[in-house]
């Protein structure tokens, strides 16, 4: 991260629901900065605040009972200090949004073209016309083959993945400087994931955006983070440059995230292993560490200190740019003689030879990022 | 003037009934003594406010009392008619109309003789002759065309009669046989002349109450499709056409005059009656009770809904009037269930009329009756065999019951007209009297199907519900209908004879009765048929129907008369201007 | 598409044949006989047997069906007696093809009948519709816009009181407080507009049209409530508003058309069944439209009356159900018709 002041700041944002039964505390301090062309990736469980957080960035709790404190600051704007009109016209303008499932994310009664054009001309003073051939310039841009016709059709009668494109053309027709992707890729074929990320990256080295994109799935950052923030019933548990996140995880989650992916290249010898238990309710978090009660290394941690204290978002031994929420001593160690050799026996002589005392070094990407490559060398 | 014409004017009549103990016998209570101390002014517009729509407006073919009256004090002049009076003990008599006087009986009563005025017209101008009365009474006899309607005629004119009951001559549609009523009505000029198979001593009465005897043109007959026609004769004559279910406007006829009429029983008082049917019985009363606008005009043949009664006080309590109805309503024991006399005594005496009477609404709504005829009707008498107190005796009815030689409890089943909780009341009511003496009592309640399912001789209720109402004055018009069993009983159908009654004695007396040609006379002996009836407990009187109306407060002269069945006289009543 | 209209208006016609057969089929398994109630004073049972031959009740069911469905064919004469029409042809009426029956009660042949009280009917149907859909709507979002507040639960609460109360009692407390003590409106009375003009029609039409109105209006108010909400947790409004659009536009663009839509097949619906005539609204403010005519008649044991009106009914239901999937072909681009 570099000294000039980035795109976007967030600073100890704070999205809390009041409810019947109590306060549900959905984001709890989360903090990243992002610059333009950079992608930052946010990975978690279901329910860790992933989404939550990118919502708070687009102001959408405004007008809802949720509470959202800290800082969001775009382009030196504090977002959350702003109008309700103010948040409006930033809103696809200067930060835009897709969505999981882009099916039930379109309107079914409008055509794509239409809402397409909604986007454009809410923000600029155009004709319709003119903002008809924008979106038909933008269909083209993402790919989508015969853009004048199809740019009359409803959702419906397009593909998941057409419709994701449309949804992609939509969030950047205005040019957004921040794009957040939530779950892009998830509700599509695992041969389509791979096209929409690629555009996505194409995109964004066009229009040099900077995207926030929402996943659970560590092949998807490998492919197009710059940054990882790993998240944890509604604060980042580790965070830092995605080579180094990926290489060298120093938190027992990230271990469990990076265990729990499937190996698809093959190697018969590596295991998959699911994380114990269940994501923490967000109503009564455990105490201590948020993570504790499924955390399979607590008992390395002296006095129980994992269940009473929570431990701060720090740097480890792996230099300022890493941080991480966990109070084990010397995770690395951990790491690379209980968690990699089960996870993915090839890889640990690798390590080996770049560093064979065991030490860590900058290493290769990890398995996830070979599939990722893999997926990407398959399509064309 | 039948309450049970139609069984379903019956069940909405019954409905809102109920029995009170208030006045006695042929008296009457009243709001302000029924008539309305303003004096009579010509001109405006009468409102005429109703929830039952006139099924019939051809005189050969109505037979609702309210229409019978209605009309003849309108449109429809008759023979004869009665007179216009407020004495709720007036006895009945009838006054000449279109005829010079009440007519001339012969040989016995069989043969009738009218002379027709040679004044009247109607409203073409065209006068009224003897020839439309012949061809008015004709009209019955068509009665493959001309259905329903009070068909007295059918089985008292004298002509053959052909194997399937009917008489051979089948009106002037089709024509077949018209010699023999050609022969059993004439008209020499303008003398009407009608030959009877049996004495019928009270014609002039029949036919000032029914229609059925009232002149009809030929040239304007389209048979059933004259159903709703109103060509009149009288003071008024139909505006337009008459609308089945919403009703019609009557203007005056510029071809009536009074010097043709001389019955002093139209004083076509308002310029203009307007009527509306089909409102709701709540509806009327919140109007008429508000007594704005063109409703302080309006006046109703509708009685005051039980609910309504406490809104009638003060200022609204002048404008009301309790009167009695021609109406009995009365037990029937089943005569194939219930064989023992003495059974039948026993559940007459222990008959709560008060009790069944305060379940329907108390005196406003009826006062306990003494005998299955209405107490102004000629012949009346209280009958001797009743004479329990009405709030009925379970001691002495138990003492019966045991003395009957049947086990007991004696299990009964009573079948009434239910589906209200008013007549659901006054059934547990007179259950709870029974169960008393010793009864054990099944309450049945029909709605729709009731006249049907009791009808049918099979039926294996003990007790039945009945209503009635005299079609013309007479006591005859009581007692053969409900219980000479040769008229009534058949495979299939027990006719108006619900409780399947039969005694040749009954049958002997009547036939004897037909023969007498005085009505005083006839009339005596059918109160000797009556004495019997009650010997056999044949019926058990509940209560004599009360009418309580209000009406609005322009509206003069306000009568109810109780020859024409009590409701409002509409030769009398006039508005404010 | 048109093969489509073809189809179902040939299962249509199949259908109302098979409802006038069960409505004559129902009609005759009834323990009341009609000639009970037409055959007048003192009945003997010869008398009877004649009026239930006059009525025309007297042939096999069977019989009378193929009579009354050829009669819509070719037409019919009351009475058909031939001797009749020869000695007294002006007492025979004449019943012309399409011909649904003659009406003894009414005096007139079952389509008059009907022409007479179909506008009536629809006149109440239409003024009603619109009361209820404007009011149901506009109530409807604003209890969704402020849910849970005081104004909601006022709505919601309101709403239950009219769905659950009898139109009866409505009609009549309506009728008692509004017309006649207080006067605000005039007393309910049926002006063609032909005679009165407008103003007069709609001014006897207003008090029956807003009971009809509110009765249905309780019904639309929770339902459209329901669909607003359930709109606005879509996902489609969430991409909306991310988009930058305007709350209103938000609302109106979006969340409405979204939430309105499904409301088209229950309006449709409604409106049909409606026009056959609201039996209770009619009957207490003596609305001479279709569905007092069908009290009547069912009272009355008018066969012709009660099948004509049936039928009637029957075919607006199913042309309206028809013009309902049309219309939701065209409204909801995912359907299709075929």
């Amino acid at each position: 991260m570099t000294s000039q002041a980035p795109l976007l700041s967030v600073k100890d944002l704070k999205v809390h629901f009041p409810t019947q039964d109590g306060i549900v505390k959905a984001t709890d301090g989360l903090s990243f900065d992002l610059e333009s062309g950079k992608t930052l990736g946010i990975v978690g469980e279901s329910g860790s605040g992933k989404s939550v957080s990118s919502s708070a960035i687009l102001g959408l709790h405004r007008g809802t009972s949720a509470k959202v404190s800290g800082e969001i600051v775009l382009n030196d704007t504090d977002l959350l200090t702003i109008s309700d009109e103010q948040m409006r016209r930033r809103r696809g303008k200067n930060v835009a949004m897709i969505f999981q499932d882009p099916l039930s994310a379109m309107h079914p009664y409008y055509t794509v073209g239409n809402q397409i054009m909604e986007a454009y001309l809410v923000h600029n003073k155009v004709s319709k016309r003119e903002a008809k051939t924008r979106a038909i310039e933008m269909l083209d841009r993402v790919g989508i083959p015969q853009p004048d016709r199809r740019v009359n059709d409803y959702p419906h009668q397009f593909s998941g993945g057409m419709r994701q494109r449309a949804m992609i053309a939509m969030g950047l027709i205005n040019n957004p400087g921040l794009l957040i992707a939530d779950e892009p890729t998830t509700a599509l074929d695992v041969t389509v994931q791979a096209q929409i990320l690629d555009l996505l990256q194409d995109l964004q080295r066009e229009f040099n955006a900077a995207i926030i994109i929402i996943t659970h799935d560590l092949g998807v950052i490998a492919e197009m983070a710059d940054d990882v923030l790993v998240m944890y019933a509604g604060r980042a548990v580790e965070y830092g440059p995605c080579k180094e996140i990926l290489t060298h995880p120093e938190m027992p989650y990230t271990w469990g995230l990076l265990s729990s992916v499937p190996d698809v290249t093959g190697d018969t010898d590596a295991r998959l292993i699911p994380i114990p238990g269940l994501p923490p309710s967000l109503l009564n978090p455990p105490s201590g560490c948020a993570f504790h009660p499924r955390c399979t290394h607590k008992d390395k941690v002296k006095g129980n200190l994992c269940k009473t204290e929570m431990p701060e978002l720090l740097p480890g031994n792996r230099g300022p740019e890493h941080t991480k929420r966990c109070h084990l001593a010397d995770p690395e160690q951990i790491y690379f003689t209980e968690i990699l050799p089960e996870i993915a026996p090839d890889l640990v002589e690798e390590f080996a030879e770049v560093n064979p005392d065991g030490s860590v070094g900058d290493a290769e990407p990890v398995r996830s990022s070979d599939a990722a490559a893999e997926a990407e060398e398959k399509k064309i | 003037m039948a309450i049970n014409r139609k069984p379903i004017v019956a069940v909405a009549a019954a409905a809102v009934v109920s029995v009170s103990l208030a006045a006695c016998g042929g008296g009457s209570t009243s709001g302000d003594g029924g008539g309305s101390s303003k004096e009579a002014s010509k001109g405006g517009t009468l409102y005429y406010l109703t929830r039952t729509s006139a099924e019939h407006m051809d005189p050969q073919r109505m037979y609702v009392g309210r229409d019978l009256s209605n009309m003849n004090r309108l449109v429809y002049r008759g023979l004869t008619t009665f007179p216009i009076t407020d004495d709720p003990d007036a006895k009945f008599s009838v006054v000449p109309d279109l005829a010079t006087d009440t007519g001339t009986a012969s040989d016995g009563g069989k043969t009738w003789e009218f002379t027709i005025r040679d004044d009247a017209k109607w409203e073409d101008g065209k006068p009224v002759t003897c020839e439309d009365f012949k061809y008015g009474i004709s009209r019955t006899f068509a009665t493959d065309v001309i259905t329903g309607g009070p068909n007295y005629i059918l089985s008292y004119l004298d002509v053959p009669v052909a194997p399937s009951g009917l008489p051979e001559y089948n009106g002037p549609y089709k024509g077949d046989h018209q010699e023999d009523y050609d022969k059993a009505v004439t008209c020499d000029g303008a003398k009407l002349t009608l030959h009877f198979r049996n004495a019928w001593p009270d014609f002039n009465y029949a036919a000032a109450s029914l229609r059925s005897f009232d002149p009809y043109r030929e040239d304007k007959d389209q048979g059933e499709k004259s159903n709703y026609q109103i060509f009149s004769n009288g003071p008024y004559k139909l505006e337009g056409k008459w609308d089945a279910t919403q009703g019609g406007t009557f203007v005056r006829n510029d071809q009536y005059t009074e010097s043709s009429d001389e019955s002093d029983s139209r004083q076509a008082n308002p310029d203009k009656i307007v009527y509306t049917q089909g409102l709701e019985n709540e509806v009327i009363y919140d109007r008429i009770i508000a007594d704005s606008g063109d409703d302080a005009y309006a006046i109703t043949d509708r009685r005051v809904p039980p609910a309504y009664y406490t809104q009638v006080t003060g200022e609204v309590a002048d404008r009301s009037s309790l009167v009695d109805s021609p109406y009995v309503s009365y037990l029937l024991p089943n005569f194939n269930q219930m064989k023992n006399l003495k059974v039948r005594q026993a559940l007459y005496m222990a008959t709560d009329v008060v009790a069944s009477t305060t379940a329907l609404g108390g005196d406003k709504a009826g006062t306990p009756a003494k005998s299955i005829v209405a107490p102004n009707i000629i012949g009346y008498a209280e009958n001797p065999n009743f004479t329990a107190p009405p709030e009925g005796d379970p001691e002495a009815a138990k003492a019966l019951l045991e003395d009957s030689g049947e086990k007991l409890p004696y299990p009964i089943k009573f079948t009434y007209a239910g589906g209200t909780p008013t007549l659901d009341k006054q059934a547990a009511a007179l259950a709870e009297g029974w169960k008393k003496a010793g009864f054990k009592v099944t309450l049945d309640p029909l709605t729709d199907t009731y006249y049907t399912i009791i009808q049918k001789p099979s039926n294996d209720a003990d007790v039945v519900w009945g209503g009635w109402g005299a079609d013309w004055p007479s006591i005859a018009t009581v007692i053969p209908p409900l219980f000479d069993s040769r008229i009534n009983l058949t495979e299939n159908s027990n006719g108006q004879d619900y409780g399947n009654y039969k005694s040749d004695t009954v049958n002997k007396m009547i036939d004897e009765a037909a023969q007498i040609a005085d009505v005083d006379e006839q009339a005596a002996k059918y109160t000797e048929i009556d004495d019997q009836l009650g010997k056999d407990v044949a019926y058990i009187p509940l209560e004599l129907t009360k009418f309580y109306f209000v009406r609005g407060s322009k509206v003069t002269n306000y009568i109810n008369n109780p020859m024409t069945s009590g409701f409002p006289d509409l030769g009398a009543i006039g508005v404010e201007n | 598409m048109t093969a489509y209209i073809i189809r179902r208006m040939f299962t249509g016609i199949i259908m109302l044949i098979v409802m006038s057969m069960v409505t004559f089929l129902l009609f005759f398994s009834s323990p009341v006989n009609p000639e009970d109630f037409a055959c007048g004073k003192n009945c003997s049972p010869a008398l009877k047997a004649q009026t239930k031959k006059a009525l025309g009740y007297d042939e096999p069911v069977t019989t009378q069906w193929v009579k009354f469905a050829k009669g819509v064919f070719v037409g019919r004469d009351f009475p058909d007696d031939p001797a009749l029409k020869e000695s007294a042809p002006e007492t025979i009426a004449e019943c012309p093809a399409p011909c649904l029956g003659y009406s003894r009660t009414t005096n007139s042949t079952v389509t008059e009948q009907i022409k007479e009280a179909w506008p009536i009917s629809l006149s109440l149907a239409i003024t009603a519709f619109f009361m209820w859909m404007i009011g149901g709507i506009v109530f409807g979002v604003i209890a969704a816009l402020r849910r849970g507040s005081i104004i909601d639960r006022g709505i919601v609460g309101a709403s239950l009181v009219f769905y659950a109360f009898p139109t009866f009692f409505i009609g009549l407390f309506l009728y008692k407080f509004l017309a006649i003590k207080w006067e605000i409106v005039k007393i309910p009375e049926y002006v063609p507009i032909s005679e009165g003009g407008v103003s007069v029609w709609f001014q006897g039409l207003l008090l029956p049209a807003f009971t009809l109105s509110l009765v249905y209006m309780a019904g639309y108010v929770r339902m459209t409530r329901a669909f607003v909400l359930e709109s606005m947790g879509e996902d489609y409004l969430r991409t909306a508003k991310s988009k930058g659009l305007a709350p209103r536009k938000v609302l109106y663009k979006h969340s409405m058309r979204a939430a309105l839509t499904p409301l088209v097949t229950m309006a449709g619906l409604d409106l049909a069944g409606l026009m056959g005539g609201a039996i209770i609204t009619e009957q207490v403010f003596n609305y001479p439209g279709l569905g007092k005519l069908a009290v009547t008649a069912t009272r009355n044991f008018d066969l012709p009356l009660v099948v004509g009106i049936v039928l009637v009914l029957a075919a607006v239901v199913i042309v309206a159900n028809l013009v309902v999937d049309l219309l939701y072909a065209v409204i909801d681009p995912r359907v299709r018709v075929g």
